[in-house]
C-alpha cells in the first residue's frame, strides 16, 4: 500500500501529472476536431516542423514559445501555399516540407551552441519540468482550450462542412487560419511535457477513441478529455514504477483505452458488428 | 584548404558512410516515384515510425535489427489496413493512431534498457558508426529490392496509377499492394540506419516529389529521383563531416533545398512557368 502511494510524495511526480493532465485536456479538445476534419497528420508535420523555429529563437534570444509557434505555422502555410500553386498533392508536399525544416532544425542545432537538450525536445521532459516552463505550459494551453471551447460551434461547422459554413456567413478563411494556430499553439504548450515526436499522439488518440464511442458532439469532447487526463495521469504513475519514459507510459495507455474501445464500443466496436 | 575538403575521405568510416549512404539514397529515390504517385506519404512516415519497436527488441535479443523492424513495419500496415476496414475511422487517423503507439512501445523499451539500446541511433541514424554486419543487412535488403522493383516496376506502376484496371486487366491487386508495402516496410529499415527514423519519410518522399515537377514520363522520373537521391546521399554524408555528423539532416535538408528549386524553376510545372504562361494567355 505504501508503495503504491510512494508516487505521491514527490513533487516532481505529483507536478508531472498536474501538468501531463492539463496538456492532455487541451489535445484531447482539439484531436476531436482534428479527426472530424482529418486533419490528424498536420498536427504530425507541424510538430516536427517547430525545431528550426526553436533553435533559431535561442540563437536570437527570443522566446522558445515564439519561435516554435512561428515555425509551426510556417510550416503549415507553406504546405497549403505549394499544394495550391504547384501539381504537388498535399500530403506529398507536407512530407516534404516537414522533414525538410526538421532536417534544417537538425544541421542549426548542431552549428549553434545551446544548452538545449535535443532530447528534451523530441521527448519531453516532464519529470524535469521548470516551473517557468510549467507556468508557460499552463498558459498556453488554457487560452487555447478556451479559445476552442468559446468557438466550438463555429469551428465544428467548419471541420464538418466548410461549404455549408461559408454559406451561412462564417469567415471560413479565418477559421482555417484560427484552427492552425490553436494547433501550433497546443504542440508548443505540449513540447515541454511529452516532446515533438509523441504529442502527435495525444493529438490523434483521444478523438478517435471518443469518435468509436459516440455520435455526439459535446459527448465526444468529454470522453475524449476525460481518457487523455487519465491517461496522462496514469502514464505519469505507470512509468515511476516502471522507471521508463514518461511521455511513451502515457500514451501507451491511451494506446491500450482505444485497443479496448474498438473491440468493445457498444455500438462501432469490432464485437458489435456482425461480421 | 582542399586539404581541408579531402581531409573527410582519409577516414575509412567516412568513405564507407559516404557509400553507403549513396546506396539507400538511390533504393529510396526509386520507391519515392511510387510512393509519391500512389499517394501514400504518410504511409512511409507511419511505416518509418512503426520499425522502431522491432529494431529495439532486435537489439536486446541479439536478432539482426532488419528482421525485428521489419516485423514491426509489417504488423503495423496490416494493423492499420484491419482497423480502417473495420471502423468508421478516417484513414489518416488510423494512421496515426497505429504508428504512435508503435512508436511509444519502442521509446518504453528503449528506455528501460538504456544501455544495450542508443536512443538516438535510431531516431538519427548513425551512418558513420555504422558496423560490417549492418552494412550487410544494409546491402542485401537494397539488392532485393531493387530486383523487386526492376522486374515488377509495370505492374506496380500500373497498380499506383489505376488500381481498378490494374484487376481488370487480371493483375493480383492484393499482393502488389502487399508487395509494395513489404519494400517499403523494408527500405524504411535500410533508411533508418543513415537518416534515423525521423526523416525516413523524406527519403522515400522528397526525391519523387522533385522529379515529378521536372517531368511527365516515368521512366525519367525513376532516372531523375534515383540520381538525386544518391547525389545528395552522397554529398550529405560528405558534409555531415562537418556538421557533427548529423548525417541525416544534412541530406535531407539538401533534398529539400532540390525541391525548393525544382518547384520554382522547373520547366514545365515550376512557378516562374506557371506564371509565363499565365502571361502569354493574357
Amino acid at each position: 500500500m505504501e508503495r503504491l502511494l510512494e508516487p505521491f510524495q514527490f513533487s516532481f511526480m505529483t507536478d508531472a501529472m498536474l501538468v501531463g493532465a492539463i496538456v492532455g485536456a487541451v489535445c484531447a479538445v482539439l484531436s476531436c476536431f482534428l479527426v472530424l476534419k482529418g486533419w490528424s497528420l498536420m498536427g504530425d508535420a507541424i510538430s516536427h516542423a517547430v525545431l528550426p523555429g526553436i533553435v533559431i529563437a535561442y540563437a536570437v534570444g527570443a522566446p522558445l514559445a515564439l519561435g516554435a509557434f512561428a515555425s509551426g505555422l510556417f510550416c503549415a502555410v507553406a504546405t497549403g501555399w505549394i499544394k495550391a500553386n504547384s501539381r504537388v498533392k498535399e500530403d506529398t508536399a507536407m512530407g516534404v516540407v516537414f522533414t525538410g525544416m526538421f532536417a534544417f532544425g537538425l544541421v542549426l542545432f548542431t552549428k549553434i551552441k545551446t544548452d538545449l537538450h535535443l532530447d528534451h525536445i523530441l521527448f519531453g521532459n516532464i519529470l524535469g519540468i521548470e516551473p517557468r516552463d510549467r507556468l508557460e505550459s499552463c498558459v498556453v494551453a488554457g487560452v487555447t482550450l478556451l479559445i476552442v471551447l468559446v468557438l466550438r460551434r463555429d469551428l465544428l461547422l467548419f471541420c464538418f462542412d466548410p461549404h455549408h459554413a461559408r454559406a451561412i456567413g462564417l469567415p471560413t478563411r479565418f477559421l482555417y487560419y484560427l484552427l492552425l494556430s490553436l494547433l501550433a499553439a497546443t504542440i508548443v504548450a505540449a513540447l515541454k511535457a511529452v516532446g515533438i515526436i509523441l504529442v502527435i499522439a495525444m493529438l490523434v488518440t483521444p478523438g478517435c477513441i471518443a469518435y468509436l464511442l459516440t455520435d455526439r458532439f459535446p459527448r465526444m469532447l468529454w470522453i475524449a478529455t476525460g481518457s487523455a487526463v487519465f491517461s496522462s495521469l496514469a502514464g505519469v504513475y505507470v512509468s515511476f514504477f516502471l522507471n521508463a519514459s514518461t511521455a511513451a507510459c502515457m500514451v501507451l495507455v491511451q494506446a491500450l483505452i482505444f485497443l479496448v474501445t474498438l473491440v468493445l464500443a457498444p455500438k462501432y466496436g469490432l464485437l458489435a458488428r456482425p461480421a | 584548404m582542399i586539404q581541408t575538403l579531402l581531409s573527410p575521405l582519409h577516414y575509412e568510416y567516412m568513405v564507407k558512410a559516404i557509400l553507403v549512404s549513396g546506396l539507400i539514397g538511390g533504393v529510396c529515390a526509386f520507391l519515392s516515384c511510387f510512393v509519391t504517385l500512389k499517394g501514400w506519404p504518410l504511409m512511409g512516415d507511419a511505416l518509418s515510425h512503426a520499425v522502431v519497436p522491432g529494431v529495439a527488441i532486435a537489439y536486446l535479443a541479439g536478432w539482426p535489427f532488419a528482421a525485428g523492424a521489419f516485423f514491426t513495419g509489417l504488423l503495423a500496415a496490416f494493423g492499420m489496413s484491419f482497423v480502417k476496414r473495420k471502423t468508421r475511422l478516417r484513414e489518416d487517423a488510423v494512421i496515426g493512431v497505429v504508428f504512435t503507439s508503435f512508436f511509444a512501445l519502442g521509446l518504453l523499451l528503449i528506455s528501460m534498457h538504456p544501455s544495450t539500446v542508443d536512443l538516438r541511433t535510431i531516431v538519427f541514424g548513425n551512418i558513420l558508426g555504422i558496423s560490417d554486419p549492418d552494412i550487410w543487412q544494409v546491402v542485401i535488403i537494397s539488392t532485393i529490392t531493387l530486383a523487386v522493383l526492376g522486374t515488377k516496376w509495370r505492374d506496380l506502376l500500373l497498380f499506383c496509377f489505376d488500381p481498378q484496371q490494374a484487376r481488370a486487366l487480371g493483375f493480383n491487386v492484393t499482393a502488389l499492394h502487399v508487395t509494395l508495402l513489404t519494400l517499403l516496410s523494408a527500405t524504411a529499415v535500410a533508411a533508418l540506419q543513415t537518416v534515423g527514423a525521423c526523416l525516413v519519410v523524406a527519403m522515400l518522399v522528397t526525391p519523387g516529389a522533385t522529379a515529378y515537377l521536372l517531368t511527365d514520363r516515368f521512366g525519367k522520373m525513376v532516372a531523375l529521383a534515383v540520381s538525386m537521391g544518391v547525389g545528395t546521399s552522397l554529398a550529405g554524408a560528405y558534409a555531415s563531416y562537418f556538421f557533427d555528423g548529423s548525417t541525416g539532416g544534412c541530406i535531407v535538408t539538401l533534398q529539400a533545398l532540390l525541391f525548393l528549386v525544382a518547384l520554382v524553376f522547373a520547366p514545365k510545372h515550376g512557378l516562374l512557368a506557371a506564371r509565363a504562361q499565365r502571361h502569354s494567355a493574357l
